[in-house]
């Protein structure tokens, strides 16, 4: 195989410019993504694409490097920037080449069929999926965005320590954004569907569940300011979970970055409230058999009934607490450094379903969507003050749809008021983690708006 | 980048189908980046990003390739496999390619990649002791400094051959106070299309202190009250308002396809008279500056809104097509894994006729916005949220306590009608923007502006 014989090339002349153990990780992938708009296919893109990184010890620090030319011309560059970085890093935090784990279990990744899939076929499918969210209502005026896609990937990890692992793994996602008119009122519902079995994405009801998104807003006003009880419904709370999942990685806590310094085995949550990462899950789209350092991935619990377990480590941030790496060193891309993040993480979900809570509820708000999670929010601190779409509540029913108004809290003090958990468990769009959560009732948050 | 030979040939069979324009991008550039944690070099990456994009139109419909390889081979496979999504006959043939010189509006004076890492640290250092010596309440700071050269040729069908270089260096300090268990952070990013003169001639301990007073000032604030009320925004990174709020519903993506608020008003009435915004590309040494867009076509100044009336919008050459208007040198992608559309670049409203002084001194309450973090927008719907960074309450014409964690919410449109003061001290303000065709450096900006009424977000309850 070419590859194996550069990955060789590259460690002899590591090992003559004095580098000690390297490891190069390798990922190579193709992708494509449909998009139609008012019947054209108004975006087609295809790829495909390769790129290379090489991290190697030099004088005890560890540097990188990576290059997208993936060829002996990058032999050079790719030693010579890693001694440079190594020189520079001061950091006393050894990093780790791994010689490998006893046992690595296996993972279902990839499902050759997505691949037989015809290019006709998906197109076919994008336009229903359009054409379906046009002819439900009449105030749906269009789909904003209409979007299938799919990628395969694999990756190879070769280190001078005699680890060598492969993967592969493909995964199609497809969602729809509408938007409806009533007069002046405009309002958009989004869909989406991800897993790598193409049988299962269903045109007639993704369009459905953005329509009657967008739908059910029209007429939303906001609320009066003041504390609520509140139910997030599974994809925000989803989405609010992905947005602190940093104040878990050890790396946070030993940096002085994370308020959980110090809390190890105290409830720092409602004995309601337990917290999974599961690198098995089964149609989990972030599962894996090793983490980004080669290490074997294993399922925990981080908060068991409201109790922290533990912190995610890699093997740099486990060596400096004394324990064994979780395995969650993350290697997001050729381009990272190894980091730490989650693999399949979500919130166990509990019994009762979202409108069985509801309608145990006198009245209160039901936040469907969160805004500005990147910017409305403080990890470090927990606090968060987000812009929302949601409804409100009355006498255990939903009442009317409500807009305009931020929900206001601290994420720390939430865990501690989570008074409900849903049988909902959903997940949200897979990136370097899949997250996920049911619906949870909070016994009061800030909400502002009129 | 590539010959001319094997440009044309790779456009020929990107057109075998029937498209009536292709477009081939080329891309090589080299990434530096170090983090500083505890005055402790944590974590250093350079690498090679390299790739070409194939892009073919046909009337409205538009087919995008890329690939990491650039041998003949792949090229012409990458351009064929692009062509097989059109359908019909080869109609065109490519006309011979000239290549034209762009002066290079943004002139470095120091390539970044000739500074060695151990000189960038030293720089970084400074920045960190400044900003970790600040006060005894600061317990963390996080210094980053990435530089990257960008090297682009774009070709197209219709005759046009161009190749640019594009340099840009941005320092970050985050600063993180604590006190009794909370903590809060501050952050200063200062970015430039220079090299690293840029950070040689850049007032470091300044920016290292301002990130620490916010943090120190916010770990002391109390809640933001909220409900609706006066709020001034201070100039600079503030520009965030206006830039998602309205920037992003005046692209030509959202307006060609009717899906912005602003299609079909140019000519009318959309903010207050007291508003005039600019997008300009050209403003030499800016961090949303380039010499061309990501389609070749040369940067310029684009008014999009004069004295409270639309003037226009930011097109590239697809949405061009849709819209049946000429492109304004809007075109951008963060790199050849995507194909570009329109986006901003240094965008901003212009200067007022106020001084930050009176519009202080005539609000009776409200909240002033010193700093802005960030927010994003529903280009559809116009509404938007953005993050206080760090917050004042105003009474009586002055500024009094700070508070922390407020929202400011509202829509785009309505917000444009309520602003009632600018001020005229224009400062611009550096971020990403991240958006369909990825994340690209953009400059936000304005001077002080007051709005006479937005809904704030926050702990507290009305006051």
């Amino acid at each position: 195989m070419e590859i194996k014989s550069l990955i060789e090339k590259i460690f002899q002349e590591g090992k003559r410019q004095n580098l000690g153990d390297m490891e190069v990780f390798y990922s190579a992938g193709s992708s494509l993504s449909l998009k139609v708009f008012e019947k054209e296919l108004d975006g087609y893109s295809l790829s495909e694409s390769e790129g290379l990184s090489l991290r190697g010890i030099y004088n005890g620090k560890m540097g990188y490097s990576y290059t997208e030319k993936v060829d002996e011309s990058s032999i050079d560059m790719l030693v010579k920037n890693v001694v440079e970085n190594a020189t520079v890093i001061d950091s006393d935090d050894e990093e780790f080449i791994y010689e490998g784990s006893k046992e690595y279990k296996k993972v279902d990744t990839f499902n050759s069929e997505l691949e037989c899939v015809s290019e006709t076929d998906k197109i076919n499918f994008v336009k229903q999926l359009e054409e379906e969210a046009l002819k439900l209502d009449k105030r749906i005026t269009s789909v904003e965005t209409c979007v299938y896609g799919d990628g395969y990937g694999e990756t190879i990890m070769s280190n001078t320590k005699g680890l060598y692992l492969h993967d592969k793994s493909n995964v199609a996602y497809t969602y729809a954004v509408v938007v409806a008119k009533d007069g002046d009122d405009i309002k958009t519902g989004m869909a989406y569907r991800t897993g790598n079995d193409f049988s299962k994405f269903n045109a007639k009801e993704i369009a459905a569940e953005a329509v009657n998104e967008a739908l059910s807003m029209l007429g939303a006003k906001s609320v009066k300011s003041g504390d609520y009880a509140v139910v997030i419904r599974n994809s925000a709370a989803a989405d609010l979970l992905e947005a602190f999942t940093g104040i878990f990685s050890a790396e946070a806590v030993q940096k002085n970055l994370s308020l959980l310094k110090d809390k190890l085995n105290q409830q720092i949550g409602s004995e309601r409230f337990t917290l999974v990462d599961d690198p098995f899950m089964e149609g989990g789209l972030a599962s894996m058999s090793f983490d980004g350092e080669g290490v074997a991935c294993s399922y925990k619990k981080v908060i068991d009934k409201g109790v922290l377990k533990t912190y995610f480590h890699n093997l740099k941030t486990a060596n400096k607490d004394g324990v064994v790496t979780t395995g969650n060193a993350s290697k997001g891309s050729y381009k990272a450094s190894i980091g730490i993040a989650p693999s399949n993480f979500y919130v166990e979900k509990g019994e009762r379903s979202l409108k069985e809570i509801i309608a145990g509820m006198d009245s209160g708000i039901m936040i469907t969507e969160l805004q500005g999670l990147h910017s409305g929010l403080n990890s470090i601190s927990g606090d968060f003050s987000l812009a929302a779409l949601g409804y409100e509540i009355k006498e255990g029913k939903i009442s009317r749809p409500v807009e305009q108004i931020t929900v206001a809290g601290n994420y720390f003090e939430m865990l501690k008021n989570v008074e409900e958990v849903g049988s909902d468990l959903k997940f949200g769009l897979p990136g370097e983690s899949y997250i996920g959560s049911p619906s949870l009732k909070i016994k009061k948050l800030a909400i502002a708006g009129e | 980048m590539l010959n001319r030979n094997l440009i044309e040939d790779t456009l020929n069979a990107a057109l075998s189908t029937g498209g009536d324009f292709a477009e081939v991008f080329v891309e090589d550039r080299t990434n530096n980046g170090i983090v500083m944690i505890g005055g402790k070099v944590d974590s250093t990456m350079s690498g090679r990003d390299y790739g070409v994009g194939v892009r073919i139109f046909k009337g409205f419909n538009s087919v995008y390739a890329y690939t990491s390889k650039s041998d003949r081979e792949s090229l012409i496979a990458t351009a064929k496999k692009a062509a097989a999504a059109i359908e019909g006959n080869q109609a065109n043939k490519i006309l011979n390619l000239e290549k034209s010189d762009v002066k290079n509006i943004n002139l470095v004076q120091i390539d970044p990649d000739s500074i060695k890492k151990t000189q960038k640290v030293q720089f970084m250092r400074q920045a960190y002791t400044t900003a970790f010596d600040y006060s005894d309440l600061i317990t963390q700071v996080t210094v980053s400094l990435t530089d990257y050269t960008q090297n682009i040729m774009i070709a197209n069908s219709e005759g046009l051959w161009r190749e640019d270089t594009r340099v840009r260096s941005r320092l970050g300090i985050s600063s993180v106070a604590s006190k009794d268990g909370e903590m809060q952070s501050g952050f200063w990013g200062p970015g430039a299309s220079k090299g690293y003169e840029f950070f040689e001639n850049m007032d470091v301990d300044y920016y290292a202190r301002e990130a620490s007073r916010i943090a120190v000032t916010m770990v002391n604030a109390k809640y933001s009250p909220s409900g609706k009320m006066p709020v001034i925004i201070d100039n600079g990174f503030g520009g965030v308002i206006f830039h998602e709020a309205c920037g992003h519903g005046l692209e030509a993506a959202a307006v060609a396809k009717g899906l912005s608020v602003f299609t079909g008003k140019i000519g009318q009435q959309i903010a207050s008279p007291l508003v005039t915004a600019i997008d300009d590309g050209s403003m030499p040494g800016e961090w949303g500056s380039y010499s061309i867009d990501d389609e070749g076509t040369k940067s310029q100044k684009n008014v999009l809104i004069e004295n409270g009336i639309l003037k226009g919008y930011m097109i590239d050459k697809l949405n061009a097509r849709r819209m049946n208007m000429d492109v304004t040198g809007s075109s951008r992608r963060q790199s050849y894994r995507f194909a570009p559309t329109s986006r901003m670049s240094n965008t901003f409203i212009d200067n007022g006729k106020s001084t930050p002084e009176e519009i202080i001194a005539s609000t009776e309450k409200g909240i002033y916005a010193k700093q802005m973090g960030g927010g994003s927008v529903n280009p559809s719907t116009g509404e938007f949220n953005f993050a206080v960074m760090e917050g004042y309450i105003v009474e009586n014409g002055k500024i009094k306590e700070p508070v922390r964690g407020a929202t400011l919410i509202g829509k785009g449109t309505d917000i444009l009608t309520k602003i009632d003061m600018v001020g005229n001290n224009l400062m611009l303000g550096q971020g990403m923007c991240g958006a369909s065709s990825g994340s690209i450096p953009a400059n936000v900006g304005q001077p002080m502006i007051r709005v006479s009424e937005i809904t704030v977000g926050g702990r507290e309850g009305e006051k």
